[in-house]
Parts: structure tokens; sequence; C-alpha cells
């Protein structure tokens, strides 16, 4: 099709009129040129024109001759089409009604899944030319341990001393916090943030840089997201006060919805990061020291390879600027626009999930392909009919798909509504089944939205189901034996039965995958549920600290409260740089500070020497204890105990901001390791060493153990505490902690089993259509073979064995597959960490899920063989 | 002499007659058909009923395009003109018919 022909084709259907006035007018000077000719040879004007006119022929005809090849054809036949097919839907409500909804569900799981990708990785955020924005990350070398955070000091030296970008924000995210004693995420950034993006406030002024000057003006600009929770949307919201960790901040400005703050999710509000000291009470005094991630606009014209040079070249001359000064240092920009980058490790990740959504959508093809084969076998008159009065079987064939083609549209209409339904839902049961620590943060606002993306994928998806389900019967269907079929015959050659028995087996084995899978990680999740956490869970509660000027206040109201049995403290895990005398290599390991009640509290064995003394509460001590697998790293092939180790923090600047001078440690003791089992995540592993503290150390969280149900004491502790200290961190129990631990073993399960419940009952409701018209096809065969002696047994038999040989082989393909699968994920990189959590090869898991599988075909079939049993051959017989 | 009526003669061939006509000049329909039939002398007459859908075809497919201009008669009619799609057609097109008349023309002599 032309360029040509197509701007003729949208004129004739533009201007209608202007075209058939043309074509009239063109006709009618061929008649009158033509009479005007037998006029000069002498004829008398009637005679003239009658001549003319019967030269030239029909007019009516000839015109739509012309209208024919002008094409405007395609669109009528397309009109007639629609038309036809809504006259057969109505004809058949329930056929359209089944091929829609099993569509529309395939449709809608897959778009669940494409919602989720697009939502992570295409949805650009709204701002201002996004691809030049980057992000700066900064190394000492390759491998994750090298990367080396940025400060806010380097951060100002790198905009004034170099020219790559036009500019360059910095922000620390996401940082919890309390509005009202309401639980938010805070974005920290600085006042140019919202210029550098170039995103304009919907309400108010954005935050400027007099905001985030030497110590920071007290403002906050809230999100859409924000506005909405916290606020309900209120417009006079502008200038009102609230309180942000019990200090009051001014609201000055609204964002747009569509402004998401570089992030996949929007935080409830941006406040200025010179104002992070009020967030983390650690870096009070030491905002220039944080780690912060730097986004930058590049200049127009500098190209990323230009920028990534220039910048590592600045950076290797200001090491002095690092955290550890002198280290070289080289710099990577990545696109910042709002979204993850798509690489290939992301994209392999989405992978197992379309094929396990889409899989859905394929069985349901499947179905549906099956029932339009049958009906295709009952249409064959009516295909028949038409084809003899003089249709092209092209012409059939597109009126049959443009049938299919308008029930995928309805089916990815239901399927949208569907994908919402699921994702609201799954958020919800995963938000339910989140223990109560996170339960504040409210899972059903992430929904992510479906924008134009998301419905083009539908269509798609449409087009695409259309040419599955519908392009094989529509085939079939037209290819007919005329004769035979006027004659009321159904050709044998129609009856497409290695058709459907293939999409059988395709249907059993997707089944089969999803099951297996399903089961799998049932096993896994039952297996980690079960396995020892290393820390004892039954009747502990963590406290954590969060405003440390109230600490000696908090201390004191627990230790008195009366559900509190023992009270320990212990520091978050971080690294530190250990030393040996039997290793000229300085090694990192894993440090937390503990106190001396730790061990006993939490159930950790200490299987050599001793634990801390009641005396040993802080570093100076000059002790430590090492876990098991510390001590075989340290000193290989010796006793770990009275070794001297000598441990400093990497960088000034610890998370909790608390570093360690170097020092030496005498090892006093050896714990039992902690975690590594098959959990994930692994919230309890420990394999480092433990450094001396106290409750009073500042930066400790409290583990204490509680008298009866941990989950009562837990909110009469909540209770007591909050009177004591409102900016209060989190209180959980350790179980609730623990349960956490199974959580994405849960949801995995979870996610699979109701696909494969879904694909399962999909597959038997096709199994079980697809042999009941076999049934009524071969009624009178079967009336025939009963006449003839054949006993309920040989019918049976005889419909059993339909199904047995598709099922058979759908089984053998499913698990095959799913072995294979098996195989390949063993073989990447991250076979070790698969392993350790779900054993991918379990025998009872393949065995359980292809049993169920075989156990629901069986009964599926049986109905319509007993059926076949109960056919009344004299009746079938005397049908005819 | 017998007169024939194009396309009777071979299917395809009204194509070629046109695309040929509209060579050197751009004609209307009614001058299309004149033109055929004085060149060939009388032998070959279009029917003037399928010329126009031919017409409109070949406007379609590009190898024609059509202008409205006053024609000899003081009224407005419809001109077509060959393009640069339609003059390559016209080569493959008279190449073919070469090819196909050598060809009938040797069975003519020899078989």
């Amino acid at each position: 099709m032309s360029l040509r022909d197509v701007l003729l084709r949208v004129r004739a259907l533009a201007t209608p009129r202007g075209v058939e006035r043309d074509l009239d007018d063109e006709l009618a000077f061929h008649i009158e040129r033509e009479t005007q000719k037998h006029l000069a040879d002498g004829l008398n004007p009637a005679d003239a024109r009658a001549r003319a006119l019967a030269r030239f022929g029909p007019v009516p005809l000839i015109a739509d001759q012309c209208r024919d090849a002008r094409g405007t054809a395609f669109i009528d036949a397309l009109a007639r089409d629609v038309l036809y097919a809504f006259r057969t839907f109505r004809r058949a409500p329930l056929a359209a009604l089944t091929i829609v909804a099993t569509v529309g569900l395939g449709l809608g799981m897959v778009s669940v899944v494409f919602t989720m990708y697009s939502t992570i990785y295409l949805r650009t955020d709204a701002v201002r030319s996004p691809d030049e924005l980057f992000a700066v990350k900064q190394s000492t070398g390759p491998g994750p341990d090298a990367s080396l955070p940025f400060t806010r000091r380097k951060y100002e030296a790198m905009r004034r001393e170099t020219s790559i970008f036009a500019d360059a924000v910095a922000m620390l995210r996401p940082v919890p916090a309390r509005i009202e004693g309401r639980r938010v995420t805070s974005d920290l950034v600085t006042g140019n943030f919202f210029q550098v993006l170039g995103t304009q406030p919907v309400l108010g002024r954005p935050l400027m840089p007099e905001d985030d000057e030497r110590f920071g003006r007290p403002v906050i600009v809230l999100s859409h997201k924000g506005w909405h929770k916290l606020f309900a949307g209120d417009p006079a919201v502008i200038g009102r006060r609230v309180r942000v960790n019990g200090l009051p901040y001014e609201i000055v400005g609204v964002m747009p919805e569509d402004f998401r703050g570089l992030g996949i999710l929007a935080p409830d509000y941006w406040a200025p990061l010179a104002l992070v000291g009020q967030f983390r009470n650690a870096s009070i005094g030491r905002e220039d020291e944080i780690a912060i991630d730097i986004v930058g606009r590049l200049k127009s014209g500098m190209s990323p390879q230009a920028a990534t040079a220039g910048l590592s070249a600045w950076a290797s001359g200001r090491t002095d600027l690092n955290m550890v000064p002198g280290r070289p240092t080289s710099i990577s920009l990545t696109p910042s626009k709002g979204t993850l980058l798509a690489d290939l490790e992301s994209l392999m990740a989405f992978t197992p999930l379309f094929f396990a959504f889409g899989s859905i959508l394929m069985i349901g093809c499947a179905n549906v392909a099956n029932l339009l084969l049958a009906r295709g076998v009952s249409r064959q008159r009516e295909v028949g009919i038409r084809l003899s009065l003089g249709a092209s079987r092209r012409r059939i064939v597109r009126q049959l798909l443009t049938e299919s083609f308008l029930l995928a549209l309805a089916a990815a209409a239901g399927g949208l509504a569907i994908s919402r339904l699921f994702l609201e839902s799954a958020l919800y049961a995963a938000t339910t089944m989140l223990p109560p620590m996170l339960v504040d943060v409210d899972l059903t606002r992430w929904t992510p939205d479906a924008d134009w993306r998301v419905l083009l994928f539908l269509v798609a998806g449409a087009i695409v189901s259309t040419a599955f389900f519908g392009l094989a019967p529509a085939l079939q269907a037209t290819r007919l034996e005329l004769v035979q079929t006027m004659r009321g015959e159904v050709t044998r050659d129609a009856r497409p039965d290695r058709a459907r028995h293939a999409l059988i087996a395709v249907q059993v084995s997707a089944s089969a995958l999803l099951l297996i899978s399903a089961a799998i990680f049932l096993r896994g999740a039952a297996a980690a549920a079960t396995t020892d956490p290393g820390v004892r869970t039954s009747d502990t509660v963590v406290v954590a600290i969060a405003n440390e000027p109230r600490r000696a206040a908090l201390l004191q109201a627990v230790i008195r409260h009366p559900s509190v049995a023992a009270l320990a403290a212990s520091s978050q895990p971080t690294v530190a740089i250990a030393e040996t005398s039997i290793s000229a290599e300085a090694m990192s390991v894993d440090r937390m500070t503990v106190s001396p009640e730790y061990f006993d509290v939490l159930g950790i064995d200490v299987v050599n020497g001793r634990g801390f003394t009641h005396s040993e509460r802080s570093v100076e001590a000059g002790v430590v204890v090492a876990s098991e697998t510390a001590a075989r790293r340290l000193w290989p092939n010796r006793n770990a105990l009275g070794q001297v180790v000598r441990l400093h923090d990497p960088a000034p600047g610890t998370p909790d901001g608390r570093s360690l001078p170097p020092r030496t440690f005498t090892v006093v003791g050896v714990a039992s390791d902690v975690g590594g089992g098959l959990q994930i995540p692994d919230l309890f592993a420990f394999r480092g060493i433990y450094l001396p503290a106290s409750p009073e150390s500042p930066g400790t969280s409290l583990t204490l153990r509680v008298r009866g149900d941990p989950e009562r004491a837990r909110l009469a502790l909540l209770e007591h505490l909050t009177s004591v200290d409102p900016g209060l961190g989190v209180i959980n129990t350790m179980r609730s902690i623990a349960g956490l631990q199974t959580y994405v073993m849960r949801i995995a399960f979870w996610v699979t089993a109701i696909l494969g419940g879904l694909a399962l009952v999909l597959t038997l409701s096709g199994l079980f259509s697809v042999l009941s018209y076999l049934v009524e096809q071969r009624a009178k065969e079967i009336g025939v073979r009963m006449a003839l002696g054949a006993t309920t047994r040989n019918v049976a038999h005889l419909v059993l064995s339909q199904s047995l040989r598709p099922v058979s082989i759908g089984l053998v393909v499913g698990g095959g597959l799913a072995a294979a699968l098996a195989t390949v994920l063993m073989a990447t990189p991250a076979a070790s960490a698969i392993g350790s959590v779900v054993h991918v090869f379990d025998p009872v898991a393949y065995v359980a899920s292809l049993l169920v599988i075989v156990t629901s075909c069986v009964l599926a079939a049986s109905v319509p063989a007993l059926r076949a049993t109960r056919i009344d051959p004299i009746a079938t017989l005397r049908k005819d | 002499m017998a007169r024939h009526t194009v396309p009777d003669l071979l299917p395809g061939t009204l194509d070629l007659l046109i695309l040929r006509t509209l060579q050197t000049d751009s004609l209307h329909g009614w001058a299309i058909s004149e033109r055929i039939q004085q060149v060939s002398q009388d032998v070959l007459q279009i029917n003037q009923g399928s010329l126009y859908p031919a017409l409109h075809r070949l406007e379609h497919q590009g190898w024609i395009e059509a202008e409205w201009a006053v024609s000899e008669l003081g009224r407005r009619a419809k001109y077509y003109r060959l393009t640069a799609a339609g003059r390559r057609q016209l080569v493959v097109e008279a190449d073919e018919w070469e090819r196909m008349s050598t060809a009938i023309g040797r069975v003519m002599k020899l078989a």
C-alpha cells in the first residue's frame, strides 16, 4: 500500500461527497465529449447522446467499479464484518462471553507484570530533558565493595571546580521520619533540586537554594502522594505548620502528581539537605560528611563518555576529599531518569515473571482455539454456503479473524480491569502478610498506575492473542469440501484431532511447570520457617531508639517495666578493617557492638572462651568476641582465643556516625555463627566480631526478653514508651522479624500457586470441553459400537484414551521443562544463592504436582467418559 | 475489418495501453480511448466501461496521477499523467509484452 494510495483512501473517507461529485463529473464529461463527437459527425442531439450512452455502458455500474478500485471497499467490508461478528455474538453469547473471559484473564495477568515493569523501567519522571540527567558514582576499583559514597563537601567542590554539568543536585533518601506521629518517608535534597530538574509546583513554591544554606530553613515541599496521604489533598495546606520528628516545619509547596523526585516511588515530601541533623541526630555538626547521592544535568553537547573522563580526572586530583584519602578514584555515570536502569540483569529478573504470568494467557488462548476449532465444525455449513456463493477464502478468513479480534479487544478491556484488581488485592494481601513493623507503610498507595503504555501493551496483546487463538481455527474452518458440506456432511478432514491434542499437551505442560514451581517454593517456605534462625525469637522484643537525648529516660522506663525480664543492647553490623599478626593483608570483617547480656538474651552460644563481663561495657575494655566464621577467617587453623587483632573503620562516618578509632583487641571468646540458613532476607545473620558496649552507648537498640506473650508485651511497651518519648523508634517482636524471613518465599509460593491453580483450572476446563464435544460428535459411532456389543468399559476406555496421550506428553514436557530450567538456573552465578534457599530438583515437589495434575485430569475426563457409557444405542441410531 | 474490444485481447493489456498512451501527454479519459482507437487505426476499441475503473486503479497504484483542468469543451475535466513509478512500470510491462508477442509470433511461425 503506497503513500499515495493511503492519501487517496483517506481523502475518499474524509470527504466522501467531494470524491463522489468528482466521479460523477468525470463520467458525465466523458459522455458529453462523446456526444459532441457524434454531433460533429452530423447526428441529431438525441441520437448522439443515446449512442454515446450505449457505447459507454451502464453508468451506475461503472461508477461502482470505480469505487471498488478506489479501495474504500476495504472499510466497507470491515464494517460489514464487524456487523456480522456482532450478529454471531448475539446468536452464541455464551461462547463469546467464555472467550472474552478466558482471554481477558490471560491478558490481565500479563499486563500485571507489564504494569510493574513499565513503572520500574519505562516510566520516565516528569522532569525537563530527563536524558541529560546522570547519577554520579565513584569507586576505588572494580566490584561493589569498592564503591565510595560522595560527601556533601565533595559535591560542593565538584560543583565549584568542574564545569561538566550545567548543575548538579545532591540528595539523601529515603529518610524515615514522622509527621504528626504518622510514619512518612522523606527525601532530603539540595536547595537547587527543583530548579535543576525543572519542575514547577502545583501549589506554593519549590525549595530554594536559600532554604538549604548553612543550618537550613525548616520548610518542606509535599509530593502529590504525601499531600493526599497526610492532608487529603487540602488546597489550603500552604503555610501550615506541622511537626516533623517533633520539630515545627512549614509547608511551602506541593509538587505535581507525575513528579516522583527521580525515584520509582515518590517520597511523602522533600526537605532541605542542610537539615539532615534533625533527621539523623548522629549527623549533627557533620552535615558535610554524610554520604549522599549526586545527580547532574550534563551541559548540552557534552557526551557521557567525555563527562566521565573529565570527572574522573578531577576526582583523581581531589582524593584528599575522600573518606579514605589518597586512594585512586574513578567516576561512573548512569542515566537517572526516575527509572531503574533496564539492563540485562533486570530483564533476566523479569523474564520468568513474564513467562509465568504469560502462560495463563497461553493456556487461555489454547482453550479458546480449541473452542473455536470445535465451533468451526458446527459453522461448516455457514462457511460452506458463503464459499459456494462466491466469497473468497481470504475474505472469510478475514471475517473470522475480525470476529476473533473484536472478542480479543473486549478481553483487553476486561484484562485492564482484572490487572487493576489483581495488583490492588495482591498488594493488599502482601501488606497484611507483612509483620507489624512495616504495616504502616501503606502499600496500596504504591499500586502502579495504568498509563498509555499499559493500554498499548493490552492492544498489542489482543492482536497477538488473536493470531494465536483465531488464525488456526479460521484456516481450518475454511478448508472445506464444498459439495459435501452443502449436503450437510461433516468432512473428516475438518476434525482437527491432532491440533487439539497438541493444544492440550501444551496446556498440561505449562500447568505442570507452574505447579512444580509452586511446590518447590512451598517446600522452601516450610523449610525456612522451621529452620532455626540462630537467635532466640520466642520471647524477645527489639526497641529501636531514634531520639538519643531521651535514651536515659527510655532506658529507665524499660528497666522498670513489669513485662521486661532481661535487657541487652546492640548496634547494627558495620564493616571494619581487621589486621592480625599472621596476615600481611588487612581483611574486612563485620563488626557490631553488643552489651554483655546480648549473648544470653538472644541465646547465642559462646562455644569457646567467655562472653563479655559486666565490667566490659565499651571498646575501651580492649576485648572482643569473634564468631566462628570470623575466627576461622582471621586465624585459619589456629585457636582464636587470646589472639590480638587491630580493628578500625574503613572511613570516618559509618551510617550511625560513630566511628571506631584504630586500636588493638584481644579475643576472649568465640561465639557460634548466626544465620546463613535458608532464609531470605537473612535478617539476623552475623558472622563477624562482637565489640563490647552498654545500653547507654548511643546508636544501640535494645533487645528485651519479656514475660508472657511477646506481642502483648510489645503493645504494652509501645504504649508506655510513647508516653516517655513521642519520637520513639520502632518496637518489634523478634518473632515477627523472623516471620519476615520467610516472607519472600511465601509470596513466591502464593504467586506461583495462584498462577498454577488458574492454569490447572483452565486446562481442565479445556480438556473437559474437548472430550465432551468429542463424545457428542462420535455419539453415533459409539452407539454403533455398543449395538455391536462393546461394553461400557470399552466405551469409557475409548474416551479416556483420547486424553491419555496429550496429558502424558504434557506431563513429560512440563516436568522436563522444569528440570531444564532448574539446570539452567543452577548454571548461573546465582546458583549458590538459589540453592541455599530452595531445592530446585526437589523430587517431592515434582511428584506431588504431577500427581495433582493426573488426578484432576482423570476426574475431568471421567465425566464425559461416563456420559459416553450412558449413550443409548437405539436412540442414537434412530436419530437420523 | 474486425474490431476488438480491449481487454478481450489479453488480460493486463488495457493497463499497458493506458500507460503507453499517457507517456507523452496528459489526457482525460475520453481522449485516452480516442487516442488508442486512432493509433490502432480503429482495430482496438477501448471498452469505455472498463476504462474508468482501470484509471482509478492505476491512480491508486501510484502509476498515474490526476489533475482537474479546463478541457477543450470549456468545462472541467480530469486529466491523467504518468508518474515516475508509472514510467518504470511502463518499461516493465512493455518488455513483458515484447517477450510475449515474440513468443507467440514464434509459435505461430514454427509450431
